[in-house]
């Protein structure tokens, strides 16, 4: 028998997490014009702070995600004007600004490797479990769900109602009239990259501590959170919160659906790669058309 | 170790691996596809290869069956990705690598699952040493080398050649050309895929064995640091790229064992390899070597033409 409520709840909890971790992508790849593959090793350099930050120093969670937050965005921006912007002002192509992000991303992976070694490490910090109702639901996963919602309306507020959202709106939809309308356009995209940046350190600290910590963290799941930002829209922040959920819900569902057909788990990835292809293939522009461009 | 063997090693990995950026090269560099999928056909050339030598064919139908199911699955990912941005091509060929490389983990009747198989050797000849083996596994690569080679290159030089380079610096002209670009970015890919089944056919066989582990996206993007490094849209480019890329993998391995050093090596590798493509991409975007001109009897003639009116004149 399966407990639906447990299965949407989990849909719940693993969509705000894609949510978190695909907000920054969905923005630097709608304004940049290219995938940063390196998004997943913000997510890592995110997760180790973390660790360092709650566990080494003991100074609790709340302080670790700021900390991560402020340390990878700053770490986002110096990688964008370090590497990103010169080779777009050298003209390189798109192709070349993807492989540069995969060779960043490397940098970037074994430098932790280096720093803090391969073995896993775990938050040891206990998350009370307990049942409401027909749930499991353990504190993480509040904290988690509370994050996301947080993150939602802070967003949603920044590009509605402020000057540097409506400016990143604008240079993401058209760079060229924002250029000519006064805007800073490189500095919106470095503020873009730091927020971007600084919340796939968020994702990665939540990813680390439910699971583990170790330098593929956020390669194992970057190509969800690329499923996320493609589905919704490249740089569609609405779209993005609608795929998240969908994502969330494909994937949870389709761990019932695996293990009713007898097939092994270890597909659960696989469904949102899956996903990830059919909308390439069949509707590359995403649920964009569903929500107001932002 | 035996020093000699350890060279011999090193040179089969260059064949091997120069097959696969020969391959990409192809895509790449002349018909300007961004393969992030490359392992997937790496992959499937490599199984390919461990499950009909388990049936008992011999190894050259292996080879050539394992280029063939690469170069399908290469059409058969063509069909939808070419209507995709570069990007999106990019990330979806990426994704297909990955549920590839989840399958053959999952599956343990298929391969074995995480664990993998054995596999034979191509040849095996009776009573022979390390070296001989390692000499014997030279030979066949190189052969398989000097083919994709020889097609590279006579295809680099072709009007089918020159047509796929015009698509890859403007669609639109080339198209309005005549040049159909769905149909040449599908044949890039097919042949691109079949090198790189056969050389995953030749991988499986020289380390005996094929494991989900072998098969991560870090393949594709060694190959691309190759195809980057030396030089895209030429064939020697892309094998100077190999050499170099293996080359400096074994000095680091070398270093480890006899320097002592702050940083664990491993790691270090690939600092540096990303320090490397990212220099590259900056200050030498071209690569070592320049795209190659194109070579034809025509423009031979041409040339020579010229020259002896100009030696008679003098």
């Amino acid at each position: 028998m399966v407990n639906w409520a447990q299965v949407i709840f989990n849909s719940g909890v693993t969509g705000s997490l894609y949510l978190i971790g695909a907000v920054g992508l969905t923005l630097t790849y709608g304004l940049s014009k290219f995938p940063n593959f390196a998004h997943a090793e913000f997510m890592t350099l995110g997760a180790y702070i973390g660790y360092f930050v709650a566990e080494q120093l003991g100074l609790g969670l709340p302080l670790a995600l700021l900390v991560a937050f402020l340390i990878a965005g700053l770490v986002g921006v110096l990688c964008y004007r370090g590497i990103f912007q010169p080779l777009a002002k050298r003209g390189a192509s798109i192709i070349h600004l993807m492989v540069a992000s995969i060779a960043l991303g490397f940098i970037l992976r074994h430098s932790i490797g280096a720093a803090w070694t391969w073995k896993p490490l775990y938050f040891t910090a206990t998350w009370s479990a307990f049942d409401a109702g027909p749930l499991r639901i353990t504190g993480l996963w509040l904290w988690l769900i509370f994050a996301a919602l947080v993150l939602s309306l802070a967003m949603h507020f920044l590009l509605m109602n402020t000057k540097i959202g409506k400016a990143i709106r604008a240079s993401s939809s058209n760079p060229e009239l924002a250029l000519a309308s006064g805007i800073n356009v490189d500095r919106v995209i470095w503020i873009t990259w730091f927020i971007g940046a600084g919340l796939a350190a968020v994702a990665g600290i939540f990813r680390g501590a439910d699971t583990q910590i170790w330098p593929m963290t956020g390669w194992d799941i970057i190509l969800p959170i690329f499923a996320v930002a493609i589905l919704g829209g490249i740089g569609n922040f609405y779209g993005a919160i609608a795929a998240a959920f969908i994502i969330g819900l494909a994937e949870n569902i389709g761990v019932v659906g695996l293990i009713a057909l007898g097939l092994s788990t270890t597909y659960r990835t696989g469904i949102a790669f899956l996903i990830l292809i059919i909308t390439l293939i069949v509707r590359p522009q995403g649920l964009a058309m569903l929500f107001r461009r932002a | 170790m035996d020093p000699l063997l350890y060279v011999f090693d090193l040179i089969v990995f260059i064949g091997i691996f120069g097959i696969v950026s020969l391959s990409l090269n192809l895509e790449f560099g002349f018909a300007g596809l961004a393969n992030f999928g490359k392992v997937a056909f790496f992959l499937i050339g490599a199984y390919t290869y461990a499950l009909l030598s388990q049936i008992g064919l011999p190894f050259y139908l292996c080879l050539i069956a394992g280029g063939l199911i690469s170069a399908i699955f290469g059409l058969l990912v063509s069909l939808p990705a070419l209507r995709l941005r570069a990007d999106y091509l990019a990330i979806a060929v990426l994704a297909f690598g990955e549920i590839l490389r989840l399958i053959v983990k999952s599956e343990d009747w298929l391969a074995g699952g995480d664990w993998g198989i054995t596999v034979s050797s191509a040849i095996s000849l009776a009573g022979a040493s390390h070296r001989v083996d390692a000499l014997v596994n030279i030979a066949l690569v190189y052969f398989c080398l000097f083919i994709c080679f020889t097609v590279a290159q006579l295809l680099a030089n072709s009007p089918y050649g020159r047509a796929m380079r015009a698509i890859r610096e403007d669609e639109i002209a080339a198209e309005t050309l005549g040049k159909s670009r769905a149909k040449f970015k599908a044949q890039a890919l097919m042949l691109g895929s079949a090198m790189a089944g056969v050389a995953g056919g030749l991988y499986a066989q020289y380390l005996h064995c094929v494991l989900p582990g072998m098969f991560m996206p870090m393949i594709t993007f060694t190959v691309w640091i190759m195809v980057l490094l030396g030089g895209p849209a030429n064939n020697w480019g892309a094998l100077l790229g190999a050499a170099l890329v293996e080359i400096f993998d074994r000095g680091t391995n070398i270093v480890k064992d006899y320097f002592v050093l702050p940083i664990d090596p491993s790691n270090l590798q690939y600092i540096l390899f990303g320090a490397l493509i990212i220099f590259v991409l900056l200050y030498r975007p071209h690569g070592l070597l320049k795209e190659s001109s194109i070579k034809t009897k025509a423009l031979r003639l041409a040339y020579n033409g010229r020259r002896s009116i100009k030696n008679k004149r003098s």
